[in-house]
């Protein structure tokens, strides 16, 4: 019993990282309808960014987040301005293609520069935390409670603030929204550039918890897919759920079944809700199914 | 096969509005199978065969991923799948069995085939990035089953093809006969696609490719089309992933069922032009040689720099030619011969 109570409350707390990461992602298309396949990549470069702040400047990795996070909105900008913003208005592959091109320029470009060595740095807290009959990472709780806190900021800011009015109002009706005064392509571009800035902190979170190589965005974002489409593409507090969905299989069917078996549960749970939840648990009915990025 | 319900109804007459189109060979298409088979025939520098081999291969190969992606807008992402599976049949059939993979190739079409038929049963109402994303995901359950069902598949080390030279084993001691046997595959690819492309089934797929909806309210099935589609190309790429495993005589399950293979299949196609018959062909003949250049010359030393180069180009074509090279000859043609 104490085992299993271990295993699911690890796996919540891993999925919350993962949910965290995952946010950005469900964040982007929810909004420009785009998904981003180098968002891995987006992830790879902050926590090698995290790593460089970490190892070479002796920076506690979570005081690096106050750097990474704005650089990497930059970084979204850039690619927005370069990249996402000329394939809007094409078919989507366009778009699906160009940041697979993207992702792949990334990934070949960090092993020219870093090699397809794996580097990572030292554990920030000597001590796991014990509650009760358990013992958790620290790193893993303080990356939970600042998911926790990541949706709540973001709930706050597309509920009340006039910036989250205008990114709710493009969603509904991007035409209607432009008529009305919203400047839609600068929503768009801050929103790209906001959920790369959201990749950026989930890097730093993740760094004392997993090495960075090459092709890390891969393992990543293919979780990171699953976890958003779980949740219901476009949904912030979908995500967390998806994202603890997936941690508590991932940890489960490590322990009971076999480790490497681990990843293909949650890509049959990927299937399985693909074939009779299209919508994600929470998601936009009919969005999987009526082509809203057509 | 009835493939629409409406058919009944004009049995006799073929539809007006629809011409007869992409049936016969235009004469650029002509003149690059001319210069293909004479090359073949002729033999090519012994250097240059490794890239013969593997342009010829890989323009099959997308030109089979073209099928579902291109004429039927089936962006899969998890062609991989097919292409492994292909090649762990006929390499099983052959090291485990004795069964010729002349034979062997048969097989891989059929499972593989079989394979994208669940698939596209799973995916196929799925739209974009559902799709997209369902392919990635189905492509790596099959990839980790390889990596672990190690009697069947020898886990993460791989299979080998013994390395014996004879018609029976299709595996040859000279390049050249590769080189004959690829371009064959090519070109049997090649004719199915244009018969597609001709016929009335093609127009199903590109109908249900632009618009389910009003494809399906004038009487065409989607699910039924794009589960053939898939079927087909899924077959054609198991076919293809033998023909791979009897090149390279040995499997390596960590890139055979890789999504970086998906990509390429679908990169392929995708620069050199979408849901056209000769698109794939170029993206292969243009990238294929560009990137085995790049590795040879480069070596260790630039690992990954070809890769560079590659998606680059991909993100220029993508943004200013999406119709990709076809495309943009296409329009080159059009304003040369109107004025």
């Amino acid at each position: 019993m104490a085992t299993l109570g271990q295993l699911v409350l690890s796996g919540i707390f891993i999925g919350g990282i993962y949910a965290l990461m995952s946010m950005g992602l469900t964040l982007i298309f929810g909004v420009l309808r785009v998904v981003n396949f180098a968002h891995g990549e987006f992830l790879m470069l902050a926590m090698y960014g995290a790593w460089a702040m970490t190892r070479l400047l002796g920076l506690n990795p979570y005081l690096a987040a106050i750097a990474i996070g704005p650089a990497m909105f930059l970084f979204g900008a850039i690619v927005h301005q370069l990249i996402v913003r000329r394939a809007l208005d094409k078919p989507h592959l366009v778009v699906v293609f160009a940041t697979m091109g993207l992702s792949i320029f990334m990934q070949n470009v960090a092993l020219m520069v870093m090699t397809a060595d794996l580097w990572d740095v030292p554990p920030i807290f000597s001590r796991s935390v014990e509650v009760g009959p358990f013992y958790f990472k620290a790193e893993l709780l303080v990356g939970f409670a600042v998911t926790i806190a990541c949706t709540a900021i973001l709930q706050w800011l597309i509920r009340t603030t006039y910036l989250g009015k205008a990114i709710r109002a493009t969603v509904q009706d991007g035409e209607a929204a432009m008529l009305m005064g919203i400047p839609v392509p600068r929503i768009f571009l801050l929103t790209f550039a906001g959920g790369s800035a959201l990749v950026g902190l989930a890097a730093c979170i993740m760094m004392p918890l997993f090495s960075v190589f090459p092709t890390v965005g891969l393992n990543f974002v293919l979780i990171a897919f699953v976890i958003v489409v779980l949740g219901g593409m476009g949904s912030i507090e979908g995500a967390l759920l998806g994202g603890i969905c997936i941690g508590v299989v991932q940890s489960l069917s490590s322990y009971y079944v076999a480790p490497a078996y681990g990843q293909m549960f949650y890509f049959i749970l990927f299937l399985l809700v693909m074939v009779f939840r299209p919508n994600g648990l929470l998601g936009q009915k009919g969005s999987a199914t009526i082509g809203i990025n057509d | 096969m009835s493939l629409a319900p409406a058919d009944r109804s004009r049995g006799t007459q073929p539809p007006l509005l629809l011409p007869r189109r992409g049936a016969r060979l235009s004469i650029f298409e002509i003149v690059l199978l001319l210069i293909c088979v004479v090359l073949a025939l002729v033999g090519i520098p012994q250097n240059l065969q490794d890239i013969a081999v593997l342009a010829f291969l890989w323009a099959g190969l997308a030109l089979a991923w073209n099928i579902a992606g291109g004429y039927a807008g089936l962006i899969s992402f998890g062609h991989a799948a097919f292409f492994g599976v292909g090649a762990y049949t006929s390499t099983i059939l052959f090291v485990g069995f004795g069964i010729t993979p002349w034979l062997g190739i048969w097989c891989s079409g059929l499972l593989s085939a079989a394979l994208g038929t669940v698939l596209a049963l799973i995916c196929a109402r799925l739209r974009g990035p559902f799709f997209i994303l369902s392919t990635l995901a189905a492509a790596e359950v099959v990839r980790i089953a390889a990596l672990n069902w190690a009697t069947l598949t020898g886990g993460p080390e791989g299979l080998s093809i013994p390395p014996v030279a004879g018609l029976a084993n299709m595996v040859f001691a000279s390049k050249g006969t590769y080189v004959a046997l690829m371009l064959a595959f090519l070109v049997a690819v090649y004719a199915i696609t244009k018969w597609l492309e001709g016929s009335r089934y093609g127009y199903y797929l590109n109908s249900v490719r632009d618009d389910a909806d009003a494809a399906s309210a004038a009487g065409v099935n989607p699910l039924l089309v794009r589960t053939v589609a898939m079927a087909l190309s899924a077959g054609l790429t198991g076919i293809g992933g033998s023909l791979f495993a009897q090149y390279f005589l040995y499997l390596d399950p960590t890139f055979i069922i890789s999504p970086e293979v998906s990509f390429q299949f679908a990169l392929l196609a995708a620069v050199g032009g979408l849901g056209t018959a000769v698109g794939p062909v170029l993206g292969s003949f243009l990238i294929t040689p560009m990137s085995e250049l790049l590795r040879s010359y480069l070596g260790n030393q630039a690992a990954g720099l070809h890769l560079v180069i590659y998606s680059a180009l991909l993100i220029i074509v993508m943004l200013y030619f999406p119709g990709g090279i076809a495309g943009a000859l296409a329009r080159l043609s059009r304003r040369g011969g109107g004025s």
